[in-house]
């Protein structure tokens, strides 16, 4: 195996984690906050990477349709997120944990389905815009440039959160909710609109992290169900509610998913596992949670 | 030499974040004493009672159990020993009936849990029937726990720890919560226990007419350190502790 | 409801399963087959969730090793069934005594999280191995043995072998070990005070648990004809969550009659149409929504209303010998 080979895969490890980050940040996010576990975040994303296939499909004949759909999936997922989060979300806040992953679930199933209804069972491709089509050169190794627009993208979407959770006075709100709900409705801020916030904010970054997957490769349904679980592996691995805890945990799953597919082709959600089930037995908390115990 | 000292506790420290809850602590128990340890809130109180009950790790020190160190032994294994604790806030099997809560100690102690197939109620029925009455729960035996009165939450509480038929039992503020009578009846099943069984009993109290009733001896919390030890009537004139309560230069 | 009379009504619903098959067709006894194993697996599931309460997002696992045990010996080596099934209960058992070892050590979200992400593993295993276990292709050809080849037959098999597993069940449930279950579940830092070592008592409970939902998972080979590793995968693993919700986590029977209302559900709507995730998803989200407590509970509030329209509001007062 030669350096550049590694080189190679450690940036798309970068990528697929980046990728991960944008799906678990939601998902994290939501928890962290509204201490509901979204089993059906991964099923958004996929709503994200076919609805951004439709706007492109109308859109084709402009030269700007892909990154215009990336856009407009953005901010349809934020507004399908706060219509979830009104009707479904809303009722379960104080229910039996088993209830909250049940409706989720019952999700996934409806979406699942929605999906085969609306778009039908083929495959669906986005090509790439020319300037994100040719490899480019990364120290004498060919790097898919695409790839370069997805790290970029996480990054600056992890600027974004961090900003506006540490500096905004709305992020100050919902962190201020995180350990107190009475306390902040007692100053006369409506928590239900908090919540309806995070949640979309949520599922918009999942429907980004969607579109900006169709250009990769072909949309497939029941590509979810991988995704949720590595998206899982990753807030466990980062903590909980912790921002970045899910950009490191993000990261390690996306490296070992790449190198192991150097290893075993197969086996890469393999050692995902094993890697999840170690730093939950040494830390259950997470690496950069808090622990739950004294 | 094997000393007589059913619980003996060296140097014991322990610190939450920088917080010192419990500061070189030495202590030490005779075998059928009944006493008690008193402090402001925030003392240490509890801190103490789950350092020796197995429920936090000691930063550092020793605790000895008739001559056995048990130092960050699991609370399951320290229970095993013949040691019990009561709570300050009742803690007890809310969906089980009174009967159920009380036969789930009894059962624990005996150790049959580990049965697969007799049907539990089947077993340890006559003492369960017992402790119920020693207890004064007879009536309430198959009233849901979470159900029951306050007062006659603290009173399974108390029979929980009992059901372990334990030789030394803490009990953390036993009548919190409780009226005047109650009070009263709980603290003559205490010394009653004390006396008959001859069962060692260390108790906090925030009830200063229990405390001076009851208590053999007394020793005094403050900050996590011990500040006072004695008879009622030693603690009651110690200079240190007219301060810490009353807040008052002698 | 006293012992005997609980006994009686029980006795009378077995003799209901005996004759069942004489009144119904083929279709329905195929149906009831279902019932019987699915119940069997609810059941096992109930034992951590209801009883120990930890809800597990990947006990099909541990049916679906349960199921491939007995598949690969039938097809692979031959073996007679009534071994393979002490074999799938074995398998399950041992893979729950490694992996249960680490589940256990965690509560409430992270419990569900573990087991499903071990429950993954197992699946993506199963997907992949193809060598052994015929991977995404399944195996198939697992057939019953000659005597049991019919429907019918199968049926009563299978009637006997969940009967004695649910007597087992009940057994243990209602034991001194069931009993330090439930309190784990109230209180698991009492029970620890008591002399109780919490987590030894919930490894053993989530490997009983796994051992009857591996001998579901056996019994469900030679009936289905084939196995898919989809059985092991968490889409799997609701099932089970749903059917106690539904049916009622709190008592023992509960399960299996949420069993009952899903695979009627099932058998009903795949008459129809295709779209069945569709349909017990949004019927999923309507129960979460609109009846929690389950159908039991809606049946149970609605009764209380009707007798004490009457008159009689005793009644109210009188839950407490039916929640264990």
């Amino acid at each position: 195996m030669d350096i550049s080979l590694i080189i190679a895969q450690f940036m798309s490890g970068i990528s697929h984690g980046m990728m991960l980050f944008l799906i678990a940040a939601g998902l994290s996010l939501i928890f962290g906050v509204m201490n509901i576990l979204n089993f059906a975040h991964a099923s958004l994303w996929l709503v994200g990477a076919y609805l951004s296939y439709t706007f492109w499909y109308i859109l084709q004949d402009y030269s700007i349709a892909m990154w215009l759909s990336i856009v407009l999936t953005t901010l349809s997922m934020g507004v399908i997120g706060m219509i979830i989060e009104i009707v479904l979300i809303r009722r379960i806040y104080n229910r039996d944990l088993s209830e909250q992953l049940l409706l989720t679930y019952g999700l996934i199933l409806v979406i699942g389905d929605g999906i085969k209804i609306i778009w039908g069972v083929d495959n669906k491709l986005i090509p790439r815009p020319e300037i994100v089509a040719t490899p480019i050169d990364f120290f004498g190794i060919p790097f898919d440039s695409y790839f370069i627009f997805v790290i970029l993208t996480g990054l600056s979407v992890t600027f974004f959160l961090w900003w506006f959770l540490k500096k905004t006075r709305y992020g100050h709100i919902i962190r201020a909710a995180v350990y107190s709900r009475e306390m902040v409705s007692a100053l006369g801020i409506p928590i239900p609109r908090i919540y309806t916030g995070v949640f979309a904010m949520g599922i918009a970054i999942a429907g980004l992290a969607g579109a900006i997957q169709a250009p990769i490769g072909s949309i497939t349904l029941g590509m979810d169900m991988s995704v949720v679980v590595q998206a899982f592996c990753v807030v466990v691995i980062g903590g909980f509610g912790s921002l970045l805890g899910t950009f490191v945990g993000a990261l390690i799953v996306g490296e070992v998913y790449a190198f192991s597919i150097l290893l075993w082709p197969q086996g890469a959600l393999i050692f995902i596992f094993l890697v999840t089930a170690f730093i939950l037995i040494v830390r259950p908390w997470g690496l950069f949670g808090t622990p739950m115990r004294k | 030499m094997p000393d007589d000292f059913i619980l003996k506790i060296e140097n014991l420290n322990k610190s939450f974040g920088g917080v010192k809850a419990t500061s070189n602590v030495n202590y030490k128990m005779k075998s059928g004493e009944l006493s008690a340890i008193i402090g402001p809130n925030g003392a240490g109180k509890s801190t103490f009672f789950n350092l020796l009950t197995g429920f936090h790790r000691v930063d550092s020190g020793s605790v000895f159990y008739k001559g056995r160190d048990i130092t960050n032994w699991h609370p399951h294994s320290i229970a095993r020993l013949g040691i019990a604790r009561a709570f300050q806030v009742s803690n007890i099997y809310h969906t089980l009936t009174a009967y159920e809560n009380i036969r789930q100690a009894i059962l624990t102690q005996q150790k049959k849990t580990l049965n697969f197939f007799t049907p539990a109620r089947k077993l340890a029925e006559r003492e369960t029937m017992e402790l119920l009455d020693t207890i004064g729960l007879h009536e309430q035996a198959h009233v849901t726990a979470g159900n029951l009165s306050q007062g006659d939450k603290k009173r399974l509480e108390l029979a929980l720890a009992l059901g372990c038929r334990p030789d030394l039992l803490f009990l953390d503020e036993p009548t919190a919560g409780m009226s005047a009578e109650e009070t009263h009846d709980t603290m003559m099943l205490v010394k009653k226990l004390n006396m008959e069984l001859g069962l060692t009993i260390l108790f906090t109290e925030h009830d200063m007419s229990v405390v001076f009733g009851y208590a053999q001896r007394l020793t005094v919390l403050h900050l996590g350190a011990i500040i006072s030890e004695g008879t009622p009537a030693e603690v009651r004139a110690d200079e240190n502790v007219q301060k810490v309560y009353l807040g008052v230069e002698p | 409801m006293n012992n005997k009379k609980k006994l009686l009504w029980i006795a009378a619903i077995f003799a209901a399963a005996l004759i069942l098959p004489l009144i119904i067709g083929e279709f329905w006894v195929h149906i009831a087959i279902q019932i019987l194993i699915m119940g069997l697996f609810a059941t096992s599931f109930n034992m951590i969730f209801g009883y120990m309460g930890q809800l597990s997002f990947g006990h099909a696992a541990y049916f679906g090793i349960g199921a491939y045990a007995t598949g690969l010996l039938i097809v692979k080596a031959s073996i007679p069934l009534h071994f393979s099934l002490a074999a799938s209960m074995i398998v399950a058992g041992l893979s729950a005594v490694v992996f249960g070892y680490f589940c256990v050590r965690l509560t409430g979200i992270y419990f569900a999280i573990l087991t499903l992400a071990f429950g993954q593993l197992i699946f993506y295993i199963v997907f992949q191995w193809y060598s052994f276990t015929g991977g995404d292709d399944g195996l198939q050809g697992v057939v019953p043995p000659d005597f049991l080849f019919s429907a019918y037959s199968y049926y009563y098999f299978t009637l006997i072998i969940v009967t004695a597993a649910l007597i087992v069940m009940w057994m243990i449930g209602e034991s001194p070990f069931g009993y330090t279950m439930r309190s784990i579940r109230d209180n698991d830092s009492r029970t620890r005070f008591l002399g109780i070592n919490v987590r030894a008592y919930m490894h053993v409970n989530f490997i009983i648990a796994s051992m009857f939902a591996g001998l579901a998972g056996g019994l469900f080979g030679p009936f289905n004809r084939s196995i898919a590793p989809d059985l092991l995968s968490w889409h799997h693993s609701g099932i089970p969550v749903f059917m106690a919700v539904i049916g009622g986590s709190r008592s023992f029977f509960g399960p299996f009659l949420g069993c009952i209302i899903y695979t009627f559900l099932m058998a009903f709507i795949t008459g129809f149409t295709q779209y069945w995730p569709l349909v017990i998803g949004t019927i999923i989200i309507l129960v979460v929504l609109f009846a929690p407590g389950g159908i039991l509970g809606i049946l149970e509030s609605r009764i209380k209303a009707l007798l004490s329209w009457k008159g009689i509001d005793e009644i109210g007062k009188k839950t407490d010998d039916e929640s264990y």
